[in-house]
């Protein structure tokens, strides 16, 4: 508790909005008039997140997250759980520490030197942040999806065969054979891909390419699947094809998704939470959020005023 | 809106249009263009004149070493001389006289020679090296005692030179190695179809010599492979697990970039320094043998690990993060990460780097001399703690000696120490094209 309470005590960067508060600050006022009596809360308050923080049935549950790049504090005291067999989505600005945010359930900012993550992030009753915990089972149950298609430069096979070999998810060639071709069906590149296995992932499309690293990340059966930004890199078609597919995975994995698109976030999402310079500002049902925010600033970005 | 219309009244165009100024400019522009496209190709074309004239003066001074002038002799093995009790003990037949042989068949092949100084002059024709081709012949073979055999044997050095044009016939005597008579017998010889010239399978396969003629590059070949191969076994894992440690796992702190700025100043330590430590630690101290293979490789391998090691390391900060990010997000330990994806997509560096090194390692000489690998060594090395040579060492050692017939194989053990260079240098290009990979 006693962290807790010293990070509270930190200063949020006034400069940053108070510039932003000259330049809009007509703006402001005549908001103010329209809201009065309306339960929209303004968006000077970013000290506590609105909405529904905890979800019905969490696998992950977040509590008081803090991130630090050196001296740089990026993500401020997040409150969040990631429910089970739903997806959520995190909308926000760039910057707005969304992808830092989602990079601490995998723990994948132990590769950042400088980055330094406080809090609790609880799963299955352990503190996935103490650092008595290992990483590599850790990744193995929360798996990730990068925004750049990451395949290795290695055969398409060899891409999905790479998990299931090094965690000993198979006994022989006949099961990795197996978990290859589940994987790759789950992810509905097997019609494309099944004749040329043995061919290099790399030369694969960005869509398909991005599609294999989802096969890659299913292929060693995660329970959280962690999805950054997945289809910025796509045109609309493949982009059509992800969203689909992670409407599939739904049934079977928890899956945490940042993006860019508020659209994408209405199509794929059933949470969305809302993320602005490092504070969580509102989080809901993802209908809720878009047709009927209660914080300004959520009002302000999906609407499209800014971010 | 009253603003915005003042704006634009009061904006004076340039006296030029932009264009008009680019049209301007652009002669000069274009002629900076060419300018400096000219200074690339005058260098490059000074570069390649001056490996051409080095090429063409190493060959055209080499190129004759890779044949050697034989004489024929019609040697009876005279069993009184070789083996008079008729013992055919092999110790007899090894220490007998085939000098004395090799002389009198000299002898009858010119009887009308007779003066003692003459006749020393007529000994001269042949090399030293007969006697032993001679009884290498019985010694395979003690059957052949009794018969008159054919045996090509090497001219000596002058007589090898004189047939290679090297040496002026119409010089006054006493201003060149070979003597009125010994010419005389050489035309004659020619006449009679004794004497001619061959490939030298000798400069190929012999250890160093003191003649000319018996001396080969096969010692200095062998002792070069057995050094590089310890440099190799040694330096490259080193250097390999240095770089993956420090690039990989080691935290960025005071102490690994002491580290650092230490490797990079290593690379640039003056290699003789090495040879010194290498005499002071591992000869005095360490009482490994002098003049061997292993403490050859050892030194160099110091010399070499600093380049290995950078070449090493750049190669693996090359390698995408998003390829380690991806093999982490399953859930690979940073080993495995290390062992299935970056390791292999750097290995092509790596595989530069090393062989920049190993070809950096082949033609050092410096720190060798220290530690005593400049012997004259005349037996062909057969393990890593035998007392061998290297080939610039021989190189070396040949250029040093005054005999005329070295000239020729310096050139030729250059040759072929050019030959080894870019053969290894093609391996690498060839390691590079095979191994690299596109991401």
């Amino acid at each position: 508790m006693g962290t807790v309470m010293e990070l509270q005590t930190i200063e949020k960067p006034k400069t940053l909005m108070k510039t932003y508060n000259d330049t809009h600050a007509e703006q402001t006022v005549t908001r103010e008039n329209n809201s009065l009596g309306s339960a929209t809360v303004h968006r000077d308050d970013r000290s506590k997140t609105v909405g529904e923080i905890e979800a019905k049935n969490p696998r992950m549950v977040c509590r008081d997250v803090n991130v630090y790049y050196g001296d740089k504090h990026a993500i401020r005291d997040v409150n969040l759980d990631i429910g089970k067999n739903e997806v959520i989505a995190m909308i926000g600005p760039s910057g707005c520490g969304k992808s830092t945010f989602l990079r601490c359930l995998n723990r994948m900012n132990d590769t950042i030197d400088s980055c330094r993550v406080t809090g609790e992030i609880m799963m299955d009753g352990e503190d996935i942040n103490d650092h008595k915990i290992d990483v590599v089972p850790l990744r193995a149950q929360v798996g990730m999806v990068f925004q750049k298609p990451n395949p290795f430069p290695k055969t398409i096979w060899e891409n999905i065969a790479f998990g299931p070999r090094i965690h000993g998810l198979a006994n022989d060639k006949e099961e990795l054979d197996e978990i290859v071709e589940t994987s790759l069906k789950r992810a509905g590149l097997w019609e494309e891909v099944k004749d040329r296995l043995d061919q290099p992932g790399t030369g694969l499309s960005g869509g398909q390419q991005q599609r294999l690293c989802i096969a890659r990340t299913i292929a060693v059966h995660p329970e959280v699947i962690l999805m950054d930004e997945p289809c910025s890199a796509l045109d609309p078609i493949a982009t059509a094809k992800i969203e689909e597919l992670i409407d599939e995975l739904r049934e079977q994995f928890s899956i945490a998704i940042v993006t860019h698109s508020m659209q994408q976030a209405a199509r794929v999402s059933q949470r969305t939470a809302y993320f602005h310079l490092g504070d969580l500002i509102e989080v809901g049902d993802t209908t809720q959020i878009f047709t009927n925010p209660k914080h300004q600033l959520t009002e302000d970005y999906i609407t499209g005023r800014f971010g | 809106m009253n603003s915005s219309a003042t704006t634009i009244d009061n904006f004076t165009p340039p006296p030029k249009r932009t264009i008009d100024r680019v049209r301007q400019g652009l002669a000069k522009r274009k002629a900076a263009e060419k300018r400096f496209k000219a200074y690339g190709l005058i260098a490059i074309i000074l570069g390649l004149s001056f490996l051409a004239i080095l090429f063409t003066s190493i060959i055209s001074k080499g190129y004759s070493a890779f044949q050697i002038t034989y004489v024929k002799l019609e040697v009876f093995l005279d069993p009184a001389e070789l083996d008079p009790s008729n013992t055919g003990d092999p110790e007899v037949l090894s220490g007998a006289n085939y000098g004395g042989l090799v002389k009198s068949t000299l002898r009858s092949m010119f009887p009308d020679v007779t003066s003692r100084s003459d006749k020393r002059a007529l000994y001269g024709l042949v090399s030293t090296g007969a006697d032993y081709q001679l009884r290498r012949m019985v010694m395979n073979d003690p059957s052949l005692i009794g018969t008159t055999v054919t045996l090509w044997a090497p001219a000596d050095d002058d007589i090898d030179t004189f047939m290679k044009g090297h040496i002026d016939r119409d010089a006054s005597e006493s201003d060149r190695r070979l003597k009125d008579n010994q010419i005389t017998w050489v035309d004659q010889l020619v006449a009679e179809q004794l004497i001619e010239k061959r490939f030298n399978t000798t400069f190929f396969t012999a250890g160093d010599s003191r003649d000319p003629e018996l001396a080969g590059i096969w010692g200095a070949a062998v002792g070069s492979f057995f050094t590089l191969l310890v440099t190799l076994a040694l330096s490259f894992p080193i250097a390999v697990a240095a770089a993956v440690y420090l690039e990989e796992f080691a935290p960025r702190n005071r102490y690994t970039d002491i580290i650092e700025v230490n490797i990079n100043n290593l690379a640039a330590v003056p290699s003789i320094v090495f040879g010194l430590l290498g005499l002071a630690v591992f000869i005095n101290f360490f009482g490994l043998p002098r003049s061997a293979p292993l403490v050859g490789g050892l030194v160099l391998s110091l010399m070499t690990l600093p380049t290995i090691i950078i070449a090493s390391r750049a190669a693996l900060k090359s390698v995408p993060p998003s390829i380690r990010e991806a093999a982490l997000g399953v859930g690979a330990s940073p080993m495995q990460t290390m062992l299935y994806h970056v390791l292999p997509l750097a290995m092509p560096g790596i595989l530069t780097g090393t062989i920049i090194g190993m070809a950096q390692a082949l033609g050092e000489t410096a720190p060798l001399l220290m530690i005593g690998m400049v012997a004259f060594i005349v037996d062909i090395p057969t393990g890593v703690f035998d007392p061998s040579t290297v080939l610039p060492v021989q190189i070396y050692l040949w250029a040093d000696s005054p005999e005329r017939a070295f000239v020729e194989k310096t050139s030729a053990a250059i040759m072929v120490l050019l030959a080894f260079l870019i053969t290894m240098n093609a391996l690498a290009v060839i390691l590079r094209k095979r191994f690299e990979r596109r991401w």
